[in-house]
């Protein structure tokens, strides 16, 4: 990560970088791995319908966890994530990308730390948007 | 765990308890989770590579049947046992939701360099009896003297 | 019957690789994944769960089941990220023409007792490779692996794994 974001180059409306995800049916497991949560919705395609849903879906928290990403990858080493959330209003699935998104909503300083909010999601290819949340970091100014 | 099995208790000829496990999908996520290993021939039944096998079913990971029979050695050898080493062939497959039986034999005991040693035929047989992982161990036992 | 063009063959080249010693690699055993691997093979023997009860028999830590010989160390780029182990420089160098890949068969020798705050270095070599001629004719190649405790210095496992190539 070589590129510094500062306080002093954002501004509200700002987009920052997109990160497009696609899951594996591996990386799904590779989530419940990491994440202990072995609920069988995101690899058992057989138990997965007998819930009522179409097929495998992706984990909430592993959207959450890209959003993160999104963000940790943008702020660089300089920036921290102060606080970031979303709910999980639609369902993603393993083979579809999910595009992860962020755009900046209001910067300011306080106590002499420089803020910046986020409305954060990820969307679907149609464009509908599946986990709506936001994000509050920390940037370094240049001064 | 069982009370400790000593040296003197065994036999040649003595069959091992038996270990029964039927494999759903969750566990053989989980054993990948726990080994490391993410080959989608374990869990994803449209995995490309399973079809070329000629498989409609996933199969089960086969170092999960080797720790099966570790878990039947283990148990024989007890807190105060040592297993001193055990080894498998995979000679056949096991397809997910199907029994799998861990089965052993003891063929020999015998004292080296102090210790008490108990060799054994072990193995693991799917749902129709089929030996698919045929393997021997070597378990060091305490003695009551 | 085989196209001699494709045939499978042991050249004097790969006999030349065995015994060949790869570069070390680290493996960790920790209390999440001794507890992790044996939930993965359905075992409930406390032992590999309760710190307090393994002390109290006598143990360092909780025991790794039989067949958990720790985690290797994972580098992105540096790990096949399918299976995890590591690829590494040094060690044997072999050309094999078939893409079909078995597991043959695993065998552990061990000389102590593997315990959660382990750390291993392990190394490995070709040990042998055999032809199988036929109609479908298989390569078996033998890795042996030998795991030293990072601390003492200490052999505490060997491992063999055999692999069939078809």
């Amino acid at each position: 990560m070589t590129h510094q974001v500062f306080f002093e180059d954002v501004h509200a409306g700002d987009e920052i970088p997109q990160l497009r995800k696609n899951c594996s049916t591996q990386q799904l497991v590779q989530w419940a791995a990491a994440s202990g949560d072995f609920y069988q919705i995101h690899y058992d395609r057989d138990f997965a319908q007998a819930t009522g849903l179409k097929g495998l879906i992706v984990h909430g928290a592993l959207k959450n966890a890209f959003l993160g990403q999104l963000l940790h990858d943008w702020i660089g080493e300089g920036g921290q994530i102060r606080r970031f959330g979303c709910s999980y209003r639609g369902m993603d699935e393993p083979g579809q990308d999910i595009l992860c998104r962020g755009v900046v909503t209001k910067t300011y300083t306080l106590d002499g730390r420089h803020y910046v909010d986020l409305d954060i999601w990820t969307e679907k290819p149609d464009g509908k948007r599946t986990s709506p949340g936001t994000a509050t970091v920390t940037l370094p100014g240049r001064a | 765990m069982a009370q400790q099995t000593y040296f003197e208790d065994v036999a040649v000829g003595q069959q091992l308890p038996t270990i029964k496990i039927t494999p759903d999908k969750q566990q053989l996520v989980k054993f990948a989770a726990g080994s490391g290993d993410f080959n989608p021939l374990h869990f994803d039944e449209k995995f490309p590579m399973l079809k070329a096998m000629g498989l409609t079913e996933n199969i089960v990971h086969g170092r999960f049947k080797y720790a099966q029979v570790g878990r039947a050695v283990f148990a024989l050898a007890g807190y105060k046992g040592r297993v001193k080493r055990f080894g498998v062939s995979y000679r056949g497959m096991d397809l997910l939701n199907k029994e799998i039986t861990v089965a052993g034999v003891v063929t020999a005991k015998r004292e080296e360099d102090g210790e008490h040693l108990v060799d054994l035929d072990v193995w693991t047989e799917d749902a129709e009896g089929k030996k698919t992982t045929p393997g021997t161990a070597v378990v060091a036992l305490p003695s009551r003297g | 019957m085989p196209d001699t063009e494709t045939a499978l063959q042991i050249t004097d080249d790969m006999r030349a690789q065995i015994g060949v010693e790869s570069e070390p690699w680290t493996y960790e055993v920790t209390t999440t994944s001794v507890r992790m691997y044996a939930r993965g093979i359905g075992s409930e023997d406390p032992i590999h769960y309760d710190v307090d009860f393994a002390k109290q028999q006598g143990f360092r830590s909780i025991v790794a089941p039989l067949g958990y010989i720790g985690t290797p160390v994972y580098l992105p780029g540096s790990n096949d990220p399918t299976f995890g182990f590591p690829r590494r420089a040094g060690g044997p160098r072999l050309d094999i023409p078939f893409k079909g890949l078995l597991d043959g068969g695993t065998e552990t020798e061990y000389f102590d007792v593997i315990c959660a705050g382990d750390v291993l270095e392990e190394t490995s070599h070709l040990a042998d490779l055999k032809l199988r001629e036929g109609a479908r004719p298989m390569l078996f190649i033998t890795n042996e692996s030998v795991y030293k405790d990072k601390a003492t210095g200490k052999v505490v496992v060997k491992q063999r794994l055999t692999s069939i190539h078809m």
